[in-house]
């Protein structure tokens, strides 16, 4: 487990997204990555149904095929469990606390290249089989410290995402270590959260519906 | 790095549902030597185990009905170890026969983040206890020993009061549901340690005011 940035790439003018990734996995081909097989990284949402007349809260869980054994669950600015794979048995044991919003389940599938000391996963977001963007991660994986190594990725990232690379991830910055404090598998979790958060919100290219 | 395997289907609340099987008993403390003498023989070899766990016990109150009651437990003596939280079912009416308490359990191992996720989810904590002693195995089956004890100021794990001058002793099996002949080997191995013990199918339920 490395330092992991994830962005979204925006589909290019007058493509689908699909051959928007196919560019993409082209430019790391000539780059010289490998491509190791494939990803997933879902989520889903539930709602608390406890209090009424307040917001219901709401409860991500989310799984990463890196890590299958575990299930990461966050409640968004607020505190977040790591645990194993059977915290999905115990939420459906709370199915009258909790309910699972399923029409809202997001998530992104793609391939997964290796360059050397780094893992790329382009994946194709979708919503209700819907594909609403492209989500790119990349991780650099002999540093746990974002402060270490954040250069090296922006330029790696640069070489193939061109002008779409990101800043650094707010996640990072936002620990009371700031940039020093070690990475790990929640930080990368709350940055696919907040980017599928980002795609649930946009309309459907080319549909009416307001 | 060779890429983990992905499955086409996630696999959310799919898994096999566990149930727990249960007897217990207590013995007072001047008998635990012979007990622990007794469990040692008749137990699996291997260095004798013994633990110092905190547990702590929440609740959700939800719009109606019964509350629902999670179990966070963690070691004292590993604190980096995971906590590992509980869901106990109901326990299973019906066949008076059987010999244990049967009832569905899940087991979840978490992080360190636990109490205020948990606090987070609406959760709140009902109570807390430290439970120490040994534990023993017997293949499949399992055999705590424990001494339960108060705990004095919240939150604070050095400062306990023994609840009672006897040991609880608890000896279960986790099976998947259906296999009812795991109670009969319970039997068998509690017959083994009477008259030291009794150990015994008790309904929790009915040990409410």
């Amino acid at each position: 487990m490395g330092v992991t940035c994830v962005c979204q790439v925006p589909v290019a003018e007058g493509k689908s997204v699909q051959q928007t990734v196919d560019m993409l996995h082209k430019k790391l081909e000539q780059l010289g990555s490998v491509k190791q097989g494939s990803f997933c990284v879902d989520c889903e949402t539930y709602h608390a149904t406890g209090n009424v007349g307040q917001p219901s809260k709401l409860l991500y869980v989310m799984h990463n095929s890196e890590t299958p054994l575990s299930c990461m669950s966050l409640f968004e600015g607020g505190p977040c469990l790591v645990a194993d794979a059977n915290f999905d048995a115990l939420m459906s044991k709370l199915k009258s606390h909790f309910q699972n919003a399923k029409g809202h389940k997001v998530e992104s599938r793609g391939s997964r290249y290796r360059y050397c000391d780094f893992l790329i996963k382009v994946g194709t977001v979708t919503m209700s089989s819907s594909a609403r963007g492209i989500s790119v991660e990349v991780e650099y994986c002999p540093c746990v410290v974002p402060g270490d190594c954040w250069n090296l990725m922006k330029e790696f990232m640069q070489s193939f995402l061109g002008t779409s690379v990101p800043e650094l991830p707010s996640v990072f910055a936002a620990k009371p270590e700031g940039l020093f404090a070690a990475a790990d598998c929640v930080d990368t979790m709350t940055q696919y959260l907040e980017l599928f958060n980002k795609l649930r919100k946009l309309q459907i290219p080319g549909s009416n519906v307001r | 790095m060779e890429a983990p395997p992905v499955t086409v289907m996630p696999v959310t609340g799919g898994a096999i549902n566990m149930m727990e099987y249960l007897l217990q008993g207590s013995v007072l403390d001047q008998a635990l030597e012979s007990l622990l003498h007794r469990l040692r023989g008749l137990c699996d070899n291997m260095e004798p185990e013994t633990f110092t766990d905190h547990e702590l016990v929440y609740l959700l109150k939800g719009q109606q009905g019964n509350p629902f009651i999670l179990r966070a437990r963690r070691s004292l003596s590993h604190p980096n170890a995971p906590w590992h939280l509980r869901y106990l079912g109901q326990p299973e009416v019906g066949d008076k026969s059987r010999h244990a308490l049967v009832r569905n359990c899940v087991d979840v191992a978490a992080s360190q983040s636990l109490p205020d996720f948990l606090n987070e989810m609406g959760f709140r904590m009902d109570h807390e206890f430290v439970a120490s002693g040994h534990i023993f195995r017997k293949g499949a089956m399992k055999v705590v020993v424990s001494k339960v004890s108060r705990i004095l100021v919240p939150g604070n794990t050095e400062n306990t009061e023994r609840m009672s001058l006897s040991y609880l002793v608890e000896l279960s099996i986790l099976a998947p549901a259906g296999q009812d002949t795991v109670s009969e080997d319970m039997r068998s191995f509690a017959e083994q340690l009477k008259p030291l013990i009794h150990l015994e199918k008790i309904d929790p339920s009915k040990q409410r005011h």
